[in-house]
């Protein structure tokens, strides 16, 4: 496993010395902000309306992390796919257009320390962005207003998801040459993961429900930030990235036998 | 060393590699000629583990290619037709990097990446970003990388390419100074390159060893069955009634009337032909301008083996 972390710390010092992912992380910042702070601002405004309507009489007050940091961390997810697609589309491309992915290959490593080199590195650059998503809501813990349990779980499935979108990406950049198309393909991917849940709604079969409902990540994802860790949740979430890092090992096996 | 057996790698119909048997001892120095297209690299990547072979075995120092990869690629060095560089990264840190890789232990990498940079002569460039050399200075970078593991064989591929004369230059006296201590395999197309560096030659040619022996003994093989050696005569003024003295000389084999004023005579390689020749040209009074003898080198001997197949060929499909 040693050549995956030597792999991993290439990459994770490629993409930090890159332009690309501080302008990434600077528009998602641009975006989180606006969405967050409008947010925040009408949440205010309507907290203190009701307290006017309740007039001094003792309330519980609007929940913050249903009406602000709720909706802000669906916000984080949905830019987390179009990140995360941004960031691995280059992790097997670039090596295959340098020919650098024939020092991979001709190196003492195994394709699968390749590939879990490639999927810590998308995991630790996924997260630190994420990181970021999360300074908003810890923010509010300055006025006291903030509630740790279902924040701390809310990242811990959103932590969980981007690896999921991370590994499909990697996917996705395993299968070509250009970056453009595994960008597309990641998020084709990703959307698709998503797509899961409309089908649920069109099925009369009980069973089949139920089938479709486990395999939900918008369900999984919102159990969540309910607060509710589940162990189906973190399965779920885990088995997606063990799923697409296999096919990813198999993509970059069958490389050695062309 | 190397031992490679009945090798044979198939694209569907096309047989990039058919059946090729070659060993390379310790310490030598092999040189892969051939021309584009002949199945050099494809070779060269099967026994650095890169790809399968269809069907035959190649193993270095004891462990097979197919069977124990992981063994084989410790012990090689190799650079691909286009070193495998990241231009984001500066010679010094993508070194360390190559080094962890292979696998040496921690405490000889910081030595070893220093004897690298040393052997390529990167000094000035080391804390600069690949991606900001040029193309010569990454060819460099290229061979260090195949160097810095310290690996007992070293695989090149047209190593000299790309460099400018004065560079091809350097590249060849590192080989020289590589040699004992790797064992080298490096392909090329072009002959200079392997005259200058090996010592033993493999030829090959659509994916067959066409010839495989010492500098010498090829050119000697040669030499029976043609000229030794090539005279070259260029006069102030031709004429045919010389061309005829020149060819009643015992022991010329042939003469050409090149350009207007220069002989290339075929002889059987004896000192006497060269002096009868000159004699000849300087009682003739057409003026000697220049009369100079050359062995037949490795040009002529690739030539001829690998396009007399060729012609062969052709012919066959004629007829």
């Amino acid at each position: 496993m040693n050549g995956a972390f030597i792999i991993a710390s290439k990459d994770l010092r490629n993409i930090f010395v890159s332009p690309l992912f501080y302008v990434v992380s600077g528009i998602c910042s641009l975006i989180w902000f606006l969405l967050f702070s409008s947010r925040l601002a009408d949440f205010i405004f309507q907290s203190s309306m009701q307290m006017m309507q309740s007039q001094g009489r003792e309330s519980g007050g609007l929940p913050v992390h249903f009406y602000v940091i709720f909706p802000h961390l669906s916000m984080v997810n949905l830019i987390m796919i179009f990140a995360v697609s941004a960031f691995t589309m280059r992790l097997f491309t670039e090596e295959k257009r340098n020919r650098t992915f024939d020092l991979l290959l001709t190196a003492p490593v195994t394709s699968t320390e390749i590939v879990i080199g490639k999927l810590i590195a998308g995991v630790g650059t996924a997260w630190a962005l994420l990181a970021i998503g999360a300074l908003y809501p810890v923010s509010l813990a300055f006025f006291g207003a903030m509630d740790w349990g279902p924040f701390a779980s809310s990242l811990l499935g959103l932590a969980l998801l981007s690896a999921a979108y991370v590994a499909v990406g990697i996917f996705a950049s395993s299968l070509t040459q250009s970056a453009v198309v595994a960008v597309v393909l990641a998020l084709v991917f990703n959307v698709m993961l998503w797509f899961v849940g409309v089908l649920a709604d069109r099925s009369s079969d009980a069973t089949e429900r139920t089938i479709i409902e486990h395999l939900n990540v918008g369900e999984h994802l919102q159990n969540f930030m309910k607060g509710n860790v589940s162990l189906s949740g973190v399965v779920f979430m885990l088995s997606l990235v063990f799923l697409f890092t296999f096919l990813t090992r198999q993509v970059v096996e069958s490389a050695r036998w062309r | 060393m190397i031992e490679v057996r009945g090798l044979t790698k198939s694209y569907g119909p096309h047989k990039a590699v058919d059946h090729i048997s070659f060993s390379v001892r310790k310490g030598e120095v092999v040189g892969f000629l051939g021309p584009n297209g002949a199945g050099k690299t494809t070779t060269m990547r099967i026994i650095t583990g890169f790809m399968p072979p269809t069907s035959g075995t190649a193993s270095v120092a004891g462990f097979d290619v197919f069977e124990n990869p992981l063994e084989v690629k410790r012990r090689i060095g190799y650079l691909p037709e286009t070193p495998p560089l990241y231009g984001e990264m500066t010679v010094e840190d993508y070194l360390r990097f190559v080094a962890r890789l292979k696998k040496v232990e921690r405490s000889r990498i910081a030595s070893l990446v220093e004897r690298a940079i040393e052997k390529t002569q990167l000094g000035e460039v080391r804390k600069r970003l690949i991606q900001n050399l040029s193309k010569g200075y990454r060819q460099r970078v290229g061979i260090s990388q195949a160097l810095v593991s310290d690996p007992e064989v070293l695989i090149l591929d047209e190593p000299t390419v790309g460099l400018d004369p004065r560079q091809v230059a350097e590249v060849r006296t590192l080989i020289a100074e590589l040699k004992g201590h790797h064992t080298i395999i490096l392909s090329t197309h072009i002959l200079p390159e392997v005259q200058a560096t090996c010592e033993r030659i493999i030829i090959i040619n659509r994916g067959k060893i066409v010839a495989e022996d010492s500098l010498e003994s090829l050119g000697r093989r040669v030499s029976q069955s043609q000229a030794a050696s090539r005279v070259f005569v260029r006069v102030g003024r031709a004429s045919d009634d010389l061309k005829a003295q020149l060819q009643k000389i015992g022991g010329v084999r042939a003469v050409q009337l090149k350009d207007a004023d220069r002989y290339e005579i075929d002889t059987d390689g004896s000192k006497e032909v060269a002096q009868a020749v000159a004699g000849v040209v300087v009682t003739s009074g057409v003026g000697l301008l220049e009369l100079r003898e050359e062995a037949f080198n490795l040009e002529d001997v690739f030539l001829k083996l690998t396009t007399s197949e060729e012609s062969q060929l052709k012919e066959g499909a004629l007829t």
